[in-house]
C-alpha cells in the first residue's frame, strides 16, 4: 500500500435529484480512492444513495470519453481522436462563417438541460450570451406545470423546510416514490410515524414507498384532481374544513365553493370513484384522516403534473390542503420545490452579451426544440451545441431529431460518455466529473447549500462547461478580436465568489464563501414558507381562484380537466428507477440494469392480449415502436404500463407533442406531458 | 473458544426500502472486483428486501470445510478469512447458506464481508450500516443483548439451522391497500 497522503474534498453530487447529497471525496496522489457522505450536511447526513457510493466507478468507468473526437460520416461510428486546439479551432471557424454569413449569430444554437445543476454549468448560456443575438431554448421539460399550479395559488412554489415532515401527524406521498428518488427524507418521515404519524401514498403503481404506508391508495393516472376536489367536497359538507383560515387568508372560496357544489355528494362520489378507480371507503378513511390529522404535509411529486392536466390536478390538491389550513402550519404544509436558486445572483446565465444584445436571440422552446428549430428561417440554424443533456433519449418528438440533426452543418455535444445524443454529433467534447471542477450547488428540494471542490485533476482530456466556454471565448477572440464578450480571464473561484452577495451570505450566515470549506451550510431562514399567513399572489391570499390564471386562459379555479384520450388502450408511465437518473448512470458496471429492458404490465392486460411473463414485447403507437420485456404484475394498475427511461432503445419515440397545460407563465412554456402517452402492446419485436 | 463479543446485523425488514446504498458502500470500501459481493440487496417479494453479507455464524460451516483452514473465527465473533492461505478449492461455496463467500474467476480465491474489522478499530460502523439511509441495518452485540422484539428469521432468509447466523430481524408490516380492482 502506498504511503501518501490521503486528502480529503468535499463534493456535492449535481445530479437532477432531490437529495443533492452533500460527500467527501478520498484522494490520494490525484486519485479518488473512495466517497463518503458528509456527516456536516445535516439534511443528507452522511448517507448516499447508491449512485453516489459509486462514484468512483462513475469517474473511471472504461466508457468515459477521455479525449476530444470527431465523427465522419455523422452517425457512422467512425471516431477519430483529435487535439482541443483542432477541435475548438473548427468549432470557431463554423461560427464565425455563420456570423460572416448572415451578419448575425443566429444560425448558432445550443441545446442545455440538467445534467449537472451545479451554478457554474449555467456557463454554457453565459458564454452563448456573449455572442450577442443567437438561438436559444426556453422552458423546463419536467416540473414546470406544477410551478405554475403553485404561482396561481400560493404566489411562489416554496417548500416549507422538508425536515420539519419529521413534525407531521400526517404525511400523504401524492405521485411520489421517495423511497426511489428521495431516500434521504426517508428517516424524517420515519421520524414523524415514530411519532404516530400515518403515513397514505396515492400512487398510480404500488410503488415500494407505497408498500411501507399505512394506507395505500391506487388511482388511475391523470385523475388525481378529482380525488382531491372529492375529499374537498366531503370535508366542506361535513364542516370539517378551518372556516377561519379560509375566511381571513384565502381568496376566491365562493366560486370554488360554489363548483364543489354544482354536484350531489353521492353522485359525485360514485363519479369519481369511477373514473379514479379508488373504492369509496378508501376515500372516506382519507378523508376523515384529513379532517382529524393536523399538521398534515402533502407532498406532491413531479410525475403527476407530467399530464395534459398536470397543472390543474395541482391545483385541485394545493386548494384540499388550503381547505384544511395545513398550509401555514408548522409542520405541515404542500411540499413540491424550493427556489432557493432564486436568492443567487447566477451571475453566468444572467451574463449580458455586448450591449445586452442577446436579448436578440430567437428564442425557441425547448420542449418543442426540434420541431421549432426546423422551422427557422432567415438564417436558419447550422450549428448546435448541445451539453448537460441527451435529448435523442429524453426529449419528446425524436423523428423530428432525427430531421434536424440531418440538415444541420456542425453538431457538438459535452458530455461524459458516448450518449445516443454524442454518437448522432459531429464533434464530442469529453466532459469534466463533479469531482474534477469547481462548482457550487444546491437543491430544489432541501434548504442546503454545498461548495464542490476540484478534488481530482481532469480525467484525461476532460474539460468543464466554464473551462471550454473560457478556451473557445480565447480561441474566437483570437481570430475575431472582440467577438464575444466572455470574461474568460475570470476562473471558477472568481465566478464562485460573486455569487455571494452580502444578501446570499446573510441567508446562510457565512462570513465569506470560503467557509463553505468548511462544510454545508443551511439557509438560516427555514421557517414554514406562508407562516406569516401573507401569500405573494395578487390578493395577498391563497387563491382559490386565480384572475392570473384566468388572464392566461386557463380555468380561475381548480377545476378537473378531463385528461386526453386515445385509441391506443395502454398508457404507459415512465417514473425514475432506483439505479438510474433520466438517462444517466446506465453505464455504471457495479449495477445490473434489468430496468432499461422492461415494461411491467398487469395480469389482467397481459392475459387479454395473451402475453405471458419475461415475453418480448413490442410497445408501440402511432409515432413509432420500442422492445421490451415484459414483466407481469399487480404493482401497475389494470390500462397502465411502466417502462424506464434512457437505455439504447428509448422509450421516448412514443411521445410526441405532449404537453401539459401550464407552465409557461414561469418558464416561457409548458413542459412536456411525458405519463399522457398511449400505446398498446404485441408479442414480438 | 470463549467469545467475548458476538458481534452481527440486525435487519428491519420494515424499514429496508431496498435502495442498495450498503451493497454500494460495500464496494466503494472494500474495492472488491466485479462479480465480488460480499453484501447484496434482494427482493423477498415484490417491494421487500433483504440485505445478506456473512452473518458470522456461531456454527460457520465455511469454517469447518476449508481444507486450508483459511476461515478463523475471532473473539469479537467475527469470522476472518485469509486471502493467503485460500487455494481456490470453492469448498465453502457451496456449503455456505448465504452465498456468503464469493469467488473472484481473476485471483482464483474466495473471500467474503469481514464486518469492516479495520473500521471496527476506528470506532467507525462498517461501511453498509453507515451507508443505510433508514437505519434498518444496524450493528449488534449478540451477546450482550437480544433487541426487544427481534426475531430469528423472516420468510425468504436461507436456513439458520445449520450455521446459526449473527443476525436478528424485526419482519415488515403490511399497511391497508386498496388497489383498483378491474
Ligand atoms: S444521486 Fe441523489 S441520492 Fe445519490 S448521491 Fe447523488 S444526490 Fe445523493
Ligand atoms: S455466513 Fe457463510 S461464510 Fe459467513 S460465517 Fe456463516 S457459513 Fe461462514
Ligand atoms: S441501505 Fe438500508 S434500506 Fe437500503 S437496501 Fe441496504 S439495508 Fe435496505
Amino acid at each position: 500500500m502506498s504511503k501518501a497522503k490521503i486528502v480529503i474534498f468535499r463534493n456535492v453530487c449535481p445530479r437532477n435529484c432531490y437529495n443533492t447529497c452533500s460527500l467527501l471525496s478520498y484522494v490520494q496522489e490525484g486519485k479518488l480512492l473512495k466517497v463518503a457522505g458528509d456527516p456536516q450536511n445535516g439534511y443528507t447526513q452522511g448517507k448516499l444513495c447508491a449512485k453516489g457510493y459509486a462514484s468512483t466507478e462513475f469517474v473511471y468507468s472504461p466508457e468515459r470519453l477521455r479525449f476530444p473526437l470527431r465523427q465522419y460520416p455523422r452517425g457512422s461510428g467512425k471516431w477519430q481522436r483529435i487535439s482541443w486546439e483542432e477541435a475548438l479551432t473548427e468549432i470557431a471557424e463554423k461560427i464565425l462563417e455563420l456570423n460572416q454569413l448572415y451578419g448575425s449569430n443566429l444560425a448558432i444554437a445550443y441545446n442545455k438541460c440538467s445534467g449537472n445543476i451545479g451554478l457554474l454549468h449555467y456557463a454554457v448560456e453565459g458564454m452563448f450570451n456573449s455572442l450577442g443575438a443567437h438561438t436559444k431554448p426556453r422552458g423546463n421539460p419536467c416540473l414546470a406545470a406544477g410551478q405554475d399550479a403553485f404561482i396561481y395559488d400560493f404566489g411562489k412554489a416554496l417548500n416549507p423546510d422538508p425536515e420539519k415532515m419529521a413534525d407531521s401527524k400526517l404525511i400523504i406521498l401524492w405521485g411520489v416514490n421517495p423511497a426511489y428518488t428521495a431516500i434521504q427524507q426517508i428517516k424524517f418521515i420515519n421520524k414523524a410515524r415514530q411519532k404516530g404519524a400515518k403515513m397514505v401514498v396515492i400512487d398510480p403503481i404500488f410503488t415500494v414507498t407505497a408498500a411501507k404506508a399505512d394506507l395505500y391508495i391506487q388511482i388511475r393516472p391523470g385523475t388525481d384532481g378529482l380525488l382531491a376536489l372529492l375529499l374537498a367536497k366531503i370535508l366542506v359538507e361535513e364542516g370539517n374544513y378551518d372556516q377561519s383560515f379560509v375566511l381571513k387568508h384565502t381568496w376566491g372560496f365562493e366560486p370554488f365553493l360554489n363548483y364543489l357544489r354544482s354536484n350531489n355528494l353521492q353522485d359525485f362520489l360514485s363519479q369519481v370513484s369511477h373514473v379514479t378507480g379508488v373504492r369509496p371507503e378508501a376515500i372516506w378513511e382519507l378523508a376523515s384522516l384529513l379532517a382529524d390529522s393536523k399538521p398534515c404535509s402533502l407532498w406532491v411529486g413531479f410525475g403527476l403534473q407530467r399530464n395534459t392536466n398536470g397543472g390543474q390536478n395541482i391545483r385541485a390538491i394545493n386548494a384540499l390542503m388550503a381547505l384544511t389550513g395545513n398550509i401555514c402550519l408548522p409542520g405541515g404544509g404542500a411540499y413540491y420545490l424550493n427556489s432557493n436558486l432564486d436568492y443567487f445572483p447566477q451571475n453566468l446565465l444572467n451574463h449580458q452579451g455586448p450591449g445586452g444584445s442577446h436579448k436578440q436571440s430567437r428564442q425557441v422552446d425547448l420542449n418543442n426544440f426540434a420541431s421549432d428549430l426546423l422551422n427557422l428561417k432567415d438564417p436558419p440554424v447550422r450549428l448546435l451545441w448541445i451539453a448537460n443533456r441527451n435529448p435523442l433519449s429524453q426529449d419528446q418528438n425524436l423523428n423530428k431529431w432525427r430531421s434536424l440533426l440531418s440538415k444541420l452543418d456542425l453538431i457538438v455535444t459535452v458530455d461524459l460518455y458516448m450518449t445516443k445524443t454524442a454518437a448522432m454529433s459531429d464533434l464530442v467534447l469529453p466532459a469534466a466529473s463533479h469531482f474534477e471542477e469547481d462548482d457550487l450547488n444546491l437543491s430544489y428540494w432541501h434548504h442546503w447549500l454545498t461548495l464542490n471542490q476540484k478534488a481530482l485533476p481532469p480525467f484525461f482530456e476532460a474539460k468543464s462547461d466554464l473551462q471550454i466556454a473560457r478556451e473557445l471565448t480565447a480561441k474566437l477572440n483570437k481570430l475575431s478580436p472582440g467577438f464575444s464578450n466572455f470574461p474568460f480571464e475570470l476562473t471558477a473561484e472568481d465566478w464562485l465568489a460573486k455569487e455571494f452577495t452580502p444578501q446570499v451570505l446573510k441567508l446562510y450566515g457565512l462570513q465569506n464563501w470560503e467557509e463553505l470549506k468548511d462544510g454545508p451550510r443551511k439557509l438560516l431562514q427555514a421557517d414554514p414558507p406562508w407562516a406569516g399567513r401573507t401569500f405573494l399572489t395578487p390578493s395577498g391570499k391563497f387563491e382559490f381562484y386565480s384572475a392570473h390564471a384566468k388572464k392566461n386562459n386557463l380555468p380561475a379555479i381548480a377545476k378537473f380537466k378531463w385528461p386526453q384520450t386515445s385509441s391506443y388502450p395502454l398508457r404507459l408511465l415512465s417514473p425514475q428507477y432506483l439505479l438510474s437518473i433520466h438517462s444517466q448512470s446506465g453505464w455504471l458496471s457495479w449495477f445490473e440494469h434489468d430496468n432499461l429492458g422492461i415494461v411491467k404490465m398487469h395480469p389482467a392486460d397481459a392475459a387479454k392480449r395473451g402475453l405471458l411473463d419475461g415475453n418480448q414485447v413490442k410497445i408501440f403507437n402511432a409515432y413509432g415502436s420500442i422492445v421490451r420485456k415484459i414483466q407481469i404484475t399487480a404493482s401497475v394498475p389494470p390500462g397502465v404500463v411502466v417502462a424506464y427511461q434512457g437505455g439504447e432503445d428509448p422509450l421516448n419515440t412514443l411521445i410526441v407533442n405532449a404537453f401539459t397545460d401550464m407552465g409557461a407563465n414561469q418558464n416561457g412554456t409548458n413542459n412536456i406531458a411525458f405519463y399522457d402517452v398511449y400505446v398498446e402492446c404485441a408479442k414480438g419485436r | 473458544m470463549l467469545m467475548l463479543k458476538q458481534l452481527g446485523f440486525l435487519f428491519n425488514a420494515d424499514l429496508c426500502i431496498g435502495c442498495r446504498s450498503c451493497e454500494a458502500a460495500c464496494i466503494n470500501e472494500n474495492k472488491t472486483p466485479a462479480g465480488v459481493r460480499w453484501r447484496r440487496v434482494t427482493p423477498t417479494s415484490e417491494n421487500s428486501f433483504l440485505s445478506i453479507s456473512c452473518n458470522h455464524c456461531d456454527s460457520p460451516e465455511c469454517f469447518r470445510i476449508c481444507p486450508q483452514k483459511a476461515f478463523s473465527k475471532q473473539r469479537d465473533g467475527i469470522v476472518m478469512i485469509d486471502n493467503g492461505l485460500c487455494d481456490g478449492c470453492m469448498k465453502c461455496l457451496p456449503v455456505c447458506p448465504f452465498e456468503a463467500p464469493q469467488f473472484d474467476l481473476r485471483q482464483r480465491k474466495a473471500s467474503k464481508c469481514i464486518f469492516c474489522h479495520e473500521r471496527l478499530k476506528q470506532n467507525l460502523l462498517p461501511a453498509c450500516i453507515e451507508a443505510c439511509p433508514t437505519e434498518a441495518l444496524q450493528m449488534i452485540d449478540l451477546n450482550k443483548e437480544i433487541p426487544e422484539g427481534s426475531v430469528r428469521t423472516i420468510p425468504g432468509f436461507p436456513d439458520i439451522l445449520l450455521t446459526k447466523p449473527s443476525i436478528r430481524f424485526y419482519p415488515s408490516q403490511a399497511g391497508k391497500r386498496y388497489f383498483i380492482q378491474d
